[in-house]
């Protein structure tokens, strides 16, 4: 019963990261808009190009939806409204988003065309650059909270929430999880202007209709992350548990949507200087920071 | 729950979400279908067959960062269990990690100066 409930939450999240992405991009509010686009999409032609590596070109956009699902699994709206608290929670979000390189890796390879394989091989340089940066503020995370269950996490953060304990180790993850949502500045693997779409480019039809319902699941699960690992999750005064987690995840979202607009979009090779020579210090940094806090004040 | 029956929860998932996928397909499948015309496979370069071959072997230029993004993944698959233990093992877990985590921090310093860090 919370297991469908849950995912029909993640439904209509997908649904207003969607019209939230529109918002951002043509500064028109349209709720309808993501249905009519769906409805295209599923109208149209799926075209196979001529000699695709049929298996991973199938496989991509599932592989991309199970993997934002799967991680929505373990994150909590409420202390109850969870699809299973694992005991491994906070390392099973790592595992299960891993598998986003991999989709995008299969989508690149896949058709056989030159733009997207670039795109997929793109994704694999950012992920060299952003995934220390997903597992080390983390790791700081779990520090403090004892224990890699999800729920256990927030509750660790009643009294100051880690976005205050651990500012540092917020404004990496966050900055990672963009790059693992391949969100603007970070979207080179599927930019529209020199690849023709990247990875999407050989994708057209209800083929594209799944990836890019992957992508918004993708979105929405990652702010999610955030907030259960940074802004004290469900916690807050007056309103009830399931409103906090409502408006905190939806106002990430839309920071995470509206900052990559005001940025020049980012190379791979770029990414990978500024994470590897600022970035993991700066991580090695904030759990060394967190290790003293932790000792100093139980 | 169990762990055996969270587990088999995250496999319905995937089994949920691949019949989902799939039933999109049909519904698809029943609004149109796709029309084999000449021309119309050719993949995304330009309206024409790409000169050369797309699947060649791909110089990956971030190697450096790669062979070093392999040591501190090694390591953090140990950082995991030692996290959750921090608290209660104290100063010593703290100098214990402090000490791995110098030493690893010196390879990325050697790295770098050895020029690793950069697009090669």
């Amino acid at each position: 019963m919370t297991t469908v409930l849950l995912l029909l939450l993640l439904a209509v999240g997908a649904y207003l990261v969607a019209v939230l992405e529109d918002w951002t991009v043509s500064g028109r509010f349209r709720l309808t808009a993501p249905v009519l686009a769906g409805i295209a999409l599923l109208g149209r032609e799926s075209i196979v190009p001529r000699k695709p590596d049929r298996i991973f070109f199938e496989v991509a956009p599932f592989l991309l939806l199970i993997s934002a699902i799967l991680a929505a699994a373990v994150v909590p709206l409420t202390p109850d409204l969870i699809i299973t608290d694992m005991a491994t929670g906070a390392l099973f979000i790592n595992a299960a988003l891993v598998y986003v390189l991999v989709a995008l890796l299969m989508a690149g390879w896949g058709p056989d065309g030159a733009y997207a394989m670039i795109g997929g091989w793109r994704f694999l340089g950012q992920l060299i650059a952003y995934a220390m940066l997903i597992v080390m503020p983390i790791t700081a995370v779990v520090m403090r909270a004892e224990s890699l269950l999800t729920t256990q996490v927030v509750v660790s953060q009643a009294g100051v929430w880690n976005i205050i304990y651990q500012p540092l180790g917020f404004i990496l993850f966050f900055i990672a999880a963009m790059a693992l949502a391949f969100l603007p500045p970070f979207d080179l693997t599927t930019s529209k202007g020199e690849l023709a779409g990247g990875v999407e480019a050989e994708y057209a039809g209800v083929r594209l209709a799944v990836f890019r319902l992957g992508r918004l699941a993708l979105i929405i699960t990652l702010a999610a992350a955030t907030v259960i690992f940074y802004l004290g999750g469900w916690q807050g005064p007056l309103l009830p548990p399931w409103a906090w987690s409502t408006i905190k995840i939806l106002a990430v979202t839309t920071i995470m949507l509206l900052a990559g607009r005001y940025m020049p979009r980012i190379r791979e090779a770029d990414l990978l200087a500024w994470c590897w020579m600022l970035g993991i210090p700066l991580a090695l940094l904030n759990i060394l920071l967190v290790g003293v806090l932790v000792l100093v004040f139980p | 729950m169990s762990m055996l029956e969270q587990y088999g929860l995250l496999l319905g998932l995937i089994v949920g979400t691949v019949g989902f996928v799939l039933s999109l397909f049909v519904l698809a499948r029943i609004v149109g279908k796709t029309r084999q015309e000449p021309g119309k496979d050719v993949p995304a370069t330009a309206g024409q067959l790409s000169r050369d071959p797309v699947w060649v072997r791909y110089h990956a230029r971030y190697y450096g960062y790669a062979l070093l993004f392999l040591a501190f993944d090694m390591e953090m698959a140990y950082m995991y269990p030692w996290a959750v233990v921090y608290k209660q093992v104290g100063l010593v877990a703290l100098l214990d990690m402090g000490v791995f985590l110098a030493i690893l921090f010196l390879g990325l310093l050697y790295g770098w100066s050895q020029g690793a860090l950069r697009r090669q």
